[in-house]
């Protein structure tokens, strides 16, 4: 029931364009996240939604109707902050009661639902305590427990996790799509950690300078970004300035500023386009022949080994090999490294520069 | 209340120290004692073999770089970074001398005269480094130094940050809640809880060879298996088993037969194989695609949920609802005593 959709709707504070011209629609039960850069227009984006700022164009439907002049309290949603926002003096319950009580729900849900939800993100044993007297991660579940009694179908989180540690925002994560997954929620979360959104949505939208780069499932988005600041921002990447050398059916062969010849995908380039080339870390791997460089860092991950080299046609280059591998690496070394002509991707070189086009501030 | 407890911890000259610990473990009260900035209840602070402990701040070759940066708003890039070295009455040829190669190095010189409002988050980081390094210490105290900024720009900037302090030759300690960070960056890592230092390592001890269940579900996740020893000794594959039956393996450990232990291995670790040469079968509840790896979550009856990540190019492999077998490698996998209180409440990370 709750679909939302955003028609041409733009934000502007003063001489300042915030987001602008953004068509969206978000279905009834999907994960969607927000995601970019500080200052990219996420948070207004949201805001919005929410009916905190009224949009400078343009319109917000939530299930089919508009939402012009419709104050946030009479939209039906839910929403977390990141600043965890609880009512000090109240305890666990209280804070979860307050929206069943506001709402005037009749006396038995009154004392049922703020339980149940409390239940739902295993905190029951906890409705006792005061914020104060609870960690971080917990007050974040309180926050969500009482967004959620209020009976909204749709939940808007800004930022919900960026406060808490690192540790205890991975175990969050799961916990937040299992539980709005179970309840059959739409979720909009905004969010600047690409793994975050790359764990917990359906579908991500990209933003950056107000505008949205791209959006799509997060599998599509990692594998086949279709802008060279989505390959760079979602995961990480190298990558290598080149020009094209062939196009062939099954793959496009690019020469590198030293003269070397590497694959990538078919494309529909031409012969002499200016092109960048982004492979994954864990795409590239050491063989006996293929694109040489030279070992200048080594970096224990945990369960695998980042290796930084700087290559002959003077690109830098990372790749991953596993902690078990038979081989070791030494800074200085020489190496050669392949990849699966299916891996790389190809970009028009662009006319800013690769700094430019992928800067992240 | 005690934040940090009988803490011991020797950094060497030009060592890369990270400080890991959850909100709370006593992290910046330690930083702010070498600093200066708080008064030990008990306890001595050298720096090279002076005893600093009842010095000043400013005494110290010690610098603390905060969470917050804290540049004076209504200064320049240049007159942050220059704050210091007027105040100590640095001769102007030598401070300009200075200023000139700080901004260099933090990549600031066409910023200096803007304002910090003007500026990004990384910028204001940056300047917050360049401004603690005119003192010219030996010594840089960073408190979580990149926890402002976005997540992406963070696993750039750590690489930056590592290479700038090796480049200066600076001892560095960094205190951090971020196991990751903490990995990519310290020479050694030092992991706190409670206010009490529990494991002090190279990252890869303190990944491969965690001290406790706690230090082995922090750093990196782990999986867990309660039972109690079947066979164990010097150089000998330690078996252990659950009442159920259930039987796996881990590395030798010095724990006698019959005790009560838990098998910690890392979800990075745990392998998806054929059921002929599982240890543990379980159901697939879940699998999310997380980039290089495919998270997923199994179910196994009676012991409940196991993670694992797997490889994103086998990811076609395993689907939800799949019956799979789980083992890992003899090598990856820790024994500890069971631990009082439970095994819950020694793995709460908040």
């Amino acid at each position: 029931m709750p679909e939302v959709e955003l028609r041409g709707i733009g934000k502007r504070f003063g001489k300042v364009v915030a987001s602008r011209n953004i068509d969206l629609k978000i279905a009834d039960g999907e994960y969607l996240t927000i995601l970019g850069p500080s200052g990219c227009g996420k948070t207004t984006l949201i805001r919005m939604i929410a009916g905190i700022i009224e949009p400078s164009e343009g319109s917000v439907l939530i299930g089919g109707r508009d939402m012009k002049g419709v104050p946030i309290e009479e939209r039906d949603i839910g929403y977390v902050f990141q600043n965890i926002a609880l009512f000090p003096h109240l305890n666990a319950l209280g804070n979860v009661s307050y929206g069943p009580i506001v709402k005037d729900m009749d006396v038995r849900d009154i004392e049922e639902v703020p339980r149940r939800y409390l239940e739902l993100v295993k905190l029951l044993d906890r409705m006792n305590m005061f914020p104060g007297e609870l960690s971080g991660g917990e007050q974040q579940k309180v926050s969500l427990a009482r967004a959620l009694a209020s009976g909204a179908k749709l939940l808007l989180l800004d930022e919900p996790l960026s406060a808490l540690d690192a540790r205890v925002r991975m175990d969050l994560r799961y916990e937040l799509r299992r539980i709005t997954k179970d309840l059959g929620l739409t979720v909009i979360h905004v969010t600047h950690d690409q793994e975050e959104a790359m764990t917990v949505s359906d579908r991500i939208v990209l933003m950056r300078n107000g505008q949205i780069v791209e959006a799509n499932t997060p599998e599509q988005l990692y594998l086949a970004p279709k802008h060279l600041f989505t390959a760079n921002f979602v995961g990480e990447t190298n990558l290598l300035e080149g020009t094209v050398r062939e196009i062939l059916e099954d793959r496009t062969l690019v020469e590198l500023r030293d003269g070397t010849v590497v694959e990538a995908r078919p494309s529909s380039f031409r012969r002499g386009d200016a092109v960048i080339l982004s492979i994954r870390p864990e795409r590239v791997h050491p063989a006996s022949q293929g694109m040489r460089a030279v070992v200048r860092s080594i970096t224990f991950m945990g369960t695998y080994i980042r290796i930084t080299v700087d290559t002959d046609s003077e690109d830098r280059v990372n790749f991953d090999v596993s902690t078990s591998e038979d081989r070791d690496y030494n800074i200085g070394d020489r190496v050669d490294l392949i990849w699966s002509k299916r891996s790389g991707t190809l970009y028009p070189r662009p006319p800013e520069g690769v700094q430019e086009a992928i800067k992240l501030e | 209340m005690i934040a940090a407890d009988d803490l011991e911890i020797m950094v060497e000259d030009g060592e890369y120290l990270c400080l890991l610990g959850p909100t709370g473990a006593g992290k910046t009260t330690a930083l702010r004692i070498i600093a200066g900035l708080t008064r030990p209840d008990s306890g001595q602070v050298f720096l090279d073999v002076r005893d600093v402990t009842d010095l000043e701040p400013e005494e110290r070759s010690a610098v603390l770089l905060s969470q917050t940066y804290s540049l004076f708003p209504t200064m320049t890039v240049a007159e942050n970074v220059m704050f210091g070295p007027e105040i100590r009455k640095v001769p102007e040829d030598i401070r300009k001398r200075t200023l000139v190669e700080l901004l260099d190095l933090v990549r600031l010189t066409k910023r200096a005269d803007a304002y910090p409002r003007e500026l990004s988050g990384g910028m204001q980081q940056r300047s917050a480094l360049a401004r603690a390094l005119a003192t010219n210490p030996d010594v840089l105290l960073l408190d979580e130094p990149l926890r402002a900024l976005d997540a992406r720009l963070r696993i750039d900037l750590r690489y930056e940050l590592r290479s700038m302090a090796k480049a200066l030759g600076l001892t560095v300690i960094h205190v951090t809640h971020d196991q990751e960070e903490a990995l990519v960056m310290a020479d050694r890592i030092a992991v706190i809880r409670n206010g009490r230092i529990i494991q002090i390592g190279t990252p890869r001890e303190v990944f491969d060879s965690p001290a406790t269940p706690f230090v082995a579900n922090f750093v990196g996740q782990s999986n867990f298996f309660t039972g109690s020893v079947l066979c164990s000794g010097n150089d000998r594959t330690t078996t252990v088993h659950d009442e159920d039956g259930r039987v796996v393996f881990a590395r030798p450990c010095a724990l006698p037969a019959d005790s009560k232990v838990v098998v910690a291995v890392k979800i990075g670790n745990t392998r998806v194989v054929k059921k002929s040469d599982a240890f543990l079968t379980g159901t697939v509840e879940r699998a999310l695609f997380e980039g290089r790896i495919v998270h997923l979550d199994v179910d196994v009856p009676g012991l409940g949920r196991y993670s694992v990540k797997l490889p994103a190019t086998r990811r076609d492999q395993v689907a939800v609802g799949d019956e799979i077998g789980l083992n890992w490698s003899v090598r990856k996998a820790s024994v500890f005593p069971y631990p009082e209180g439970g095994l819950e409440r020694e793995l709460r990370v908040d």
